[in-house]
């Protein structure tokens, strides 16, 4: 059916009987030409420097450029799997990060629900500002906090040592990294990620939560029956986007409270990639073809991820 | 409804003219302005604006003293400087590097596997031919460094120049490594009834950091450190001083058997690592040494004042940064306080690493101007000199210093005070490094000045007379091959992990020395090859 709105278009009217995916977007220009500069970045910072892909394959000359080194084939991959280290850093950033997302995945809709639950506006704001400011800090900031909280001669140590309790080495255990991850992440991260399952929350159709109470349902019933089923798309999309960087997670929080005793828990895939491109004898080539395998295994994961949601009847992200 | 035909033409606008701004900005480069011409009193007519990158510390305000301006006027430059922390120094300079945005000259700790990948890649300015010339003073002490020379043979001209540790002034013979003297609370040595000596044995020094540990003479209960070391600390003092092939530098080497071996699989670092867990569980070493970075373990001997027992270096000049900071700090004189000695293995065997007489080097930009390079050429040649040497570590003559009648230099500088606290951040002295000067200027207390070179000359003598020097083998350091560069680690860090871990020592070193196969092995194959 032709569009009334549109009205008849002379410049349009061979193409659009042709083309009408052309036709929508000229219908929809005004939307679409807010698009322009979100789409310019894209191509600029997102699609363009995928270029410098092709360095994985090539020994990097900086005279020559990008594109002008010589080819080398699967050169550096032969040197990447020939490092021990590489096998231990994929196992342990899929370790780490899978850990991370069972746990921490979670927090951000439960407090989305908590805070859907408040009724009077200051108090929910209040408590949404407490728990979203956290993600405004840097990692280091962060880091520097959790190191003098729990360093030799921290406040907990200190307090432990007031009470007549023996220290703790909270930094070099290693047993003791991976819950503080956790909990470092569950902290920072929680209030900024339930802002997404809230903007889920208040779409969704007020008439059902009148038609529950008209039918006796408790707050509790509520929220299982109206408010989790109707956010299920929005915690799929979020899940299939949070398996598909289960291989490039958590960079700044790893390196910045990681340390020598706790080096082999902390070797994860980006912090390998950061070694071997500046604590080492610099190789762009190398580091390159780590990322690139990074990037293809997160691509794996995320289709995996997107096809079992779909499998389960989901919607999934691609349609 | 009518649609709205007209072309959104303003936000178009906007992002082309946004792009164009980009693009002008990204394309854009600073051409050198001026030249080197000199006026009739031999000063320079133009001003240049030159970049530099250097490790010290210039705050504001610094720039503006006597000193800086001495040299700004003379050479007629305009200062754009760079502080590099030490902590960050390869780091960054990699990524200025590699990004092209090297300052035009800046001081590089070199690598030689990076060397010859810059030189590879045009990262580096190569010098002209007629250089050694042109700049007779650069070219003299450039010769003492022996690496000059090795690279050009490499390389096929100069792209770079290693800094000369000594010039006029060497200090022993052979040339010992300054790391590896520590620095020991006395009076607490006293308290304890602790034997004052030049040399010590690790176990020796443990044993000092065990009685202080428990009689606790500065009365500082848990504050107390015994032995303030951090993790790259107790590599150098425990573990190198048992093990002379332990660190990264002397990790490869030719062994008896005329093949070529990876150090850390020695028997010996395992002895120094079984010392170094020793000092850890015993509560020597403080519980997170591993998390301090390169200031933490010093300062708190000569800042806060709770260690026994923290890793110095041989410099006099570090003996005379501790004697300021022990006054500021704590308002005492080191000289009643500490004393100085070098450390040697358990099996009373010298170890330390054979020095090749340059320690870092200075680098230019690719893009540098002909007349930058001649004028900070220029700057650095007059700064080699002796009267550039003076200058530099001693002031200005007739105001900081002057020659006695016996034509011995005298600090006129007041008591207690140093160049640094009246001319801070001499960043000038681009090129000779300030060892060299330390061993004859006057305005170090010449106990100090005497005890470093008695360290300089215990060390030469107890190294080759029956101890284990790591030769300073060329043909391994000027090797340079992506296995070799694979093959190496922080040591100290992996060191300081291994001794951390549960469960048996000795197994758990096995088990790292067989994990690093897959990359050490490569390596020794390539260079056992190499000598074939």
């Amino acid at each position: 059916m032709k569009p009334a709105a549109l009205g008849p278009d002379k410049s349009l009217k061979g193409r659009s009987k042709s083309n009408p995916w052309f036709k929508e977007i000229w219908k929809h220009r005004m939307t679409y030409t807010l698009l322009v500069p979100g789409l310019i970045w894209l191509i600029l910072f997102a699609y363009l420097p995928m270029g410098g892909l092709s360095l994985a394959f090539k020994h990097y000359r900086a005279n020559d450029g990008i594109w002008g080194s010589p080819w080398v084939g699967f050169e550096n991959f032969k040197y990447v799997f020939r490092d021990p280290t590489f096998a231990q850093a994929v196992w342990r950033t899929l370790y780490v990060n899978i850990i991370k997302l069972v746990i921490t995945f979670p927090f951000p809709i439960i407090l989305a629900l908590m805070l859907n639950e408040l009724r009077m506006g200051r108090t929910k704001k209040w408590f949404q500002t407490v728990f979203t400011f956290p993600q405004f800090l840097s990692w280091i900031i962060v880091s520097g906090i959790v190191i003098n909280v729990l360093s030799y001669d921290g406040l907990l140590n200190s307090t432990l040592s007031l009470i007549g309790l023996p220290t703790i080495n909270f930094l070099g255990s290693e047993k003791m990294f991976l819950p503080m991850l956790i909990m470092t992440d569950i902290w920072k991260s929680t209030g900024w990620g339930a802002i997404i399952f809230l903007a889920a929350i208040s779409g969704i159709d007020q008439d059902q939560y009148e038609s529950a109470q008209i039918d006796g349902a408790s707050r509790m019933q509520q929220i299982f029956k109206v408010t989790l089923p109707n956010i299920l798309p929005t915690v799929t999309v979020m899940f299939i986007l949070n398996v598909g960087g289960l291989m490039s997670a958590g960079f700044d929080q790893i390196f910045n409270l990681a340390n020598a005793a706790t080096q082999n828990v902390s070797q994860v895939l980006d912090v390998y990639i950061y070694r071997i491109t500046f604590q080492s004898s610099t190789d762009f080539s190398f580091s390159t073809a780590v990322s690139l395998f990074r990037s293809l295994v997160n691509m794996v994961l995320l289709l995996a991820a997107d096809r079992i949601a779909k499998l389960m009847g989901g919607d999934g992200l691609f349609r | 409804m009518k649609t709205n035909r007209k072309m959104p033409l303003k936000p178009l606008l906007a992002i082309a003219m946004s792009l164009v701004l980009m693009t002008a900005t990204a394309c854009s480069k600073q051409d050198a302005s001026g030249g080197n011409e000199k006026d009739a009193d031999g000063k320079y007519k133009d001003k240049l604006k030159i970049s530099v990158a250097q490790t010290t510390e210039l705050k504001d305000g610094q720039m503006n003293n006597e000193f800086h301006k001495f040299w700004m006027d003379k050479f007629n430059v305009e200062w754009d400087y760079n502080y590099i922390q030490w902590d960050s120094w390869a780091e960054k300079l990699r990524l200025w590097i590699n990004s092209g945005d090297l300052p035009d000259v800046a001081s590089w700790n070199y690598v030689h596997g990076d060397f010859m990948n810059y030189v590879d890649q045009g990262l580096l300015y190569k010098f002209p031919d007629d250089w050694k010339e042109r700049w007779p003073n650069i070219a003299a002490a450039y010769k003492l460094t022996g690496l000059g020379d090795k690279l050009e043979e490499l390389t096929g001209g100069t792209y770079i120049l290693p800094k000369p540790v000594y010039y006029q002034n060497k200090p022993a013979d052979p040339l010992v490594n300054q790391i590896g003297v520590i620095a020991l609370r006395k009076d607490w040595a006293k308290a304890v009834g602790f034997e004052l000596k030049d040399e010590y044995t690790t176990s020796e020094l443990m044993k000092y950091a065990e009685l202080i540990k428990e009689k606790d003479p500065g009365k500082l209960g848990s504050k107390l450190i015994p032995i303030s070391y951090n993790a790259d600390d107790a590599l150098t003092n425990i573990v190198m001083a048992n093990s002379e092939h332990s660190r990264v530098e002397s990790a490869f080497y030719k062994g008896e058997d005329g093949k070529f071996h990876w150090g850390p699989a020695d028997p010996e670092t395992l002895t120094g690592l079984k010392l170094m867990q020793k000092a850890y569980k015993e509560g020597l070493l403080n519980p997170e040494f591993y998390t301090w970075k390169n200031n933490e373990s010093g300062d708190n001997f000569k800042v806060k004042g709770v260690a026994g027992i923290t890793s110095l270096g041989g410099l006099a000049s570090y003996r005379q940064d501790m004697d300021k900071a022990m006054k500021k700090n704590l308002d005492v004189n080191s000289d009643d306080l500490v004393h100085t000695a070098i450390v040697v293995g358990d099996d009373g065997k010298y170890r330390n690493l054979e020095q090749p007489n340059f320690w870092s080097s200075l680098i230019f930009s690719p893009n540098i101007s002909k007349e930058k390079f001649e004028r900070i050429m220029d700057l650095i040649d007059y700064s080699t000199s002796k009267e550039g040497q003076l200058l530099l570590n001693m002031g200005f003559e007739g105001k900081d210093w002057k020659y006695d009648d016996a034509k011995e230099l005298v600090s006129l500088l007041p008591e207690g005070t140093s160049l640094e606290d009246k001319y801070p951040a001499r960043f000038e002295g681009l090129y000779v490094l300030g060892d060299d000067f330390s061993i004859v200027n006057p305005a170090i207390k010449k106990e100090y000045r005497d005890t470093a070179v008695k360290h300089f000359q215990d060390k030469a003598k107890l190294g080759s007379e029956g101890g284990k020097l790591a030769e300073y083998d060329w043909d391994v350091q000027l090797y340079d091959s992506k296995a070799k560069s694979q093959a190496s680690f922080e040591y100290q860090n992996e060191y300081a992990n291994l001794i951390l871990q549960s469960g048996d020592l000795e197994t758990n070193w096995k088990k790292w020395v067989q994990s690093k196969q897959s990359l050490v092995q490569p390596a020794l194959d390539e260079l056992n090859n190499q000598k074939k």
